[in-house]
């Protein structure tokens, strides 16, 4: 093959803003699962703490979430549905400053977040915690990137909007409002990062919990979904199994996951009405979600063969199934007797990791592992430390979740426990002491992720420079002759 | 018209598809969120429910800013283990001043929606600076540092903050009046504005709640907080059968 | 009748009623008819239209 044939594509599309994504993406990772695992190990050993204010887990469990779900979450959000668009569109993105504005916007959040953190600014709020500034800061990128989103799709060479381009419009809109609303705040002067939120006790906790799963439900979910329906096809080289399933599934998504946030306030001083409602919605999301897994499940089915021989494909259906998994587990910790019991406990933390680490961080292993050699226009530097990859990831997330399934589940027991006489059977320490093997675990569980991830990120280091090293072999040879 | 709108406009009109999943995506917030704004039994009518004296709620902002929130909740269900554990269930009322709710989602330490008056101003410190050394078994980081000065200059600023947000601080006569009706004038006292700092100080040097009475410390602020939530409503004096219709 | 609707506690099944209309209907227009069908599904090659020749997989 000639230079030449490489090389159009490139000019065709902005792959520029996508390798810079791509790279951030992984950086993040690195650092926002480092200090999870970190985080973790505090739990377990709580030495680790130092009696410093800057590591303490209260600050630094925000900088975790910050990092992995924004920064790592975020940026490899960004690179994929740029690729997309501009691939399903055959368009170059439209946008001009916009573009890298959202690049440096989104990277000075993430850092700022960190340090505002470490440094004790907080709204208080899971998820929202960055103060007033750099919420200002995330609307004006996420402003541009719905416009370089939304013009690059207005400009299509392809009649047809692609249903991976539907599910990252509906995330960019459902971010945009609930981040808006969300964080009303009244700051305390200009010049201070401290402020209040507007809204107090129940109406607060209602608006922050529609935010909260929907941050799981958009940012985490619908995003992840159209990354889904790009990657998995392309990769197992078949189409979508049922275009039609992927429009049904699409609506339904999109209209019942903002109705689910109460089911986080079960049997609290919210009114009882609504967080039934949620829960009742929680339970129907069970169609789409699952009609969704076997959409893609189904797409990989015709590729069976290529499972034994191409480790980005069991990244693939590995996700897939931890995405099936999580979203029967959810809505099955949605009803309000078993909510009773896994509330407040571990069992939430590890069902949010089978869907942060099994599905969100799988899928994107598999894209980028994907489009990493398609953007440097070489190959993987070595298929074999995929694999290694891949098993160290799958070990680290069934490592996590079991251990916060016995955890979570023991917690909830003894803190009901009654003993002959009526009485509580443990005190609240008894059940502290109690975790510890488990919180162990979870962080072994959690330094295999991170190894598999360091793997990654080597592996990509040398897929990159192998493939600058080709351009430039290349143009030596192009500028010779 | 009607005839010609099909489906293939949405999937081939950027605009059509906007809307519509602006539509779907809306829907499910507008009818779970607006009516706790307009109903008027979201929040029961109980009696003692304040807002926080400046002290507190610098206490509460150390609360805050240490993300207590990530290990502890002050939401206590209506169930007999959390009775018998905590104490009576978690009202509504009872976080209408706070901003922003603190009910949490996790409890890797106890639920603290009614820890005050459980332990002493002692216990408190003694326990914030080194868990360990009043429960052996604790996880709970050590928090040394909240032995130093409370900065207090921007007290006023907050409370004016939280005064927009709708807490009843008071800034002018009529307000403080107001106040005095129905907090008591004790209270109201405490949550006059022009007077945040005076007030903060005299309350930190006679609760004395880090024992150090020589300057007002985080610490101080902080165990005010910690003492003065979940006690402000007498639950001897409401009949449960009247809270009821308000789940 | 439009006391019924403000009623909170009626929002459950409200909410389950719209919900259901909503989806019968995607439903039907999705699969109702055979040409649209047919429109539709052709839609899932659009990832493959595009002119990358290391398309196959493992590029």
């Amino acid at each position: 093959m000639t230079t030449t044939a490489y090389s159009a594509p490139a000019e065709q599309y902005d792959y520029e803003i996508i390798k810079k994504f791509t790279i951030m993406a992984i950086v993040w990772a690195v650092v926002g699962m480092f200090v999870g695992v970190y985080i973790a190990s505090e739990l377990a050993w709580p030495w680790l703490n130092f009696d410093s204010p800057y590591f303490s887990f209260g600050r630094f469990r925000p900088v975790h979430t910050g990092a992995v779900i924004f920064g790592f979450g975020g940026s490899a959000l960004f690179a994929t549905s740029y690729y997309v668009v501009q691939r399903t569109c055959q368009t170059r993105l439209w946008g001009g400053g916009l573009i890298p504005f959202t690049f440096w916007g989104w990277q000075v959040v993430i850092v700022l977040a960190a340090l505002s953190y470490v440094t004790g600014y907080s709204q208080g709020r899971e998820y929202a915690e960055m103060e007033w500034p750099i919420d200002i800061l995330i609307e004006l990128v996420w402003v541009a990137y719905l416009a370089i989103y939304i013009g690059t799709l207005m400009k299509r060479k392809q009649p047809h909007i692609y249903v991976a381009n539907w599910f990252y419009v509906s995330f960019i809109l459902a971010t945009a409002l609930l981040h808006t609303f969300n964080n009303l705040a009244v700051p305390v002067g200009l010049f201070t990062l401290k402020s209040y939120s507007l809204f107090s006790g129940p109406m607060d906790a209602m608006t922050q919990w529609w935010y909260g799963h929907n941050a799981v439900g958009f940012f985490l979910t619908a995003a992840f979904l159209g990354m889904m329906y790009y990657f998995v096809p392309k990769h197992a080289g078949r189409p979508v199994y049922s275009y039609r399933l992927s429009i049904v599934h699409f609506w339904a998504l999109s209209f019942m996951y903002m109705w689910v946030g109460t089911h986080h306030l079960h049997w609290t001083a919210l009114p009882d009405w609504a967080s039934t409602l949620g829960a009742t919605f929680s339970i129907m999301l069970l169609l789409p979600s699952w009609g969704g897994m076997i959409n893609g499940i189904m797409t990989l089915s015709g590729a069976w063969d290529k499972m034994r021989t191409d480790p980005i494909m069991r990244f693939m259906i590995v996700a897939l199934s931890f995405y099936g998994m999580s979203t029967f587990e959810g809505p099955l910790m949605s009803l309000k007797d078993v909510n009773a019991l896994s509330h407040y406990t571990d069992w939430t933390v590890g069902h949010v990791h089978s869907g942060a680490l099994g599905w969100v961080a799988m899928i994107s292993f598999g894209s980028i592992y994907h489009m990493l050699p398609r953007l440097w226009n070489t190959q993987m530097y070595s298929v074999k430390l995929i694999n290694v990859h891949f098993w160290l990831a799958t070990v680290g997330v069934l490592l996590y979740i079991v251990a916060m399934w016995i955890s979570g589940i023991m917690q909830g027991l003894m803190w009901r426990a009654f003993d002959d006489f009526g009485n509580l059977q443990y005190s609240f320490v008894e059940s502290v002491a109690a975790m510890h093997p488990f919180y162990a675990m979870r962080a072994i569980g959690g330094l295999f992720f991170l190894t598999g991830m360091c793997v990654m990120a080597y592996n990509c280091y040398k897929t990159i420079r192998q493939g600058q090293a080709e351009a430039s072999n290349a143009a030596a040879v192009a500028q010779a002759a | 018209m009607f005839k010609k709108f099909t489906h293939e406009k949405i999937e081939t009109n950027a605009g059509w598809l906007i809307v519509l999943t602006m539509f779907a995506i809306s829907v499910g917030g507008l009818v779970e969120i607006a009516p706790l704004f307009l109903l008027d039994d979201t929040i029961e009518k109980v009696d003692g429910v304040r807002p926080y004296s400046p002290l507190e709620q610098r206490g509460r902002d150390i609360y805050i800013r240490e993300g207590c929130y990530t290990c502890h909740s002050q939401m206590i269900r209506p169930f007999r283990d959390e009775q018998l554990r905590y104490g009576h269930y978690s009202l509504a009322a009872e976080s209408k001043y706070d901003h922003p709710f603190q009910w949490g989602s996790k409890r890797t330490g106890p639920d603290l929606a009614r820890v005050g008056g459980k332990y002493s101003n002692e216990w408190h410190t003694q326990h914030l600076i080194q868990p360990k050394s009043v429960v052996p078994e604790s996880v709970m980081p050590n928090y040394p540092w909240l032995m130093s000065p409370l900065d207090a200059s921007d007290v006023a600023d907050r409370m004016r903050a939280l005064r927009t947000t709708g807490v009843p601080y008071s800034l002018t006569q009529a307000e403080f009046e107001k106040n005095v009706k129905q907090f008591g004038e004790d209270h109201a006292r405490m949550f006059h504005i022009p007077n945040a700092q005076t007030n903060l100080v005299s309350q930190a040097q006679a609760g004395n709640y880090d024992g150090d009475n020589t300057s007002v410390s985080e610490m101080d602020a902080l165990v005010a907080y910690l003492q003065v939530l979940g006690t402000m409503v007498d639950f001897s004096k409401i009949k449960p059968e009247d809270l009821v219709k308000f789940r | 009748m439009l006391e019924w609707f403000a009623n909170p506690a009626n929002s459950k099944p409200l909410g389950l009623l719209i919900f259901f209309v909503t989806f019968c209907l995607i439903v039907l227009w999705v699969y109702g008819s055979r040409k649209r069908s047919e429109r539709l599904e052709a839609h899932k090659n659009i990832p493959f239209l595009d002119d990358d020749n290391k398309d196959t997989p493992h590029g």
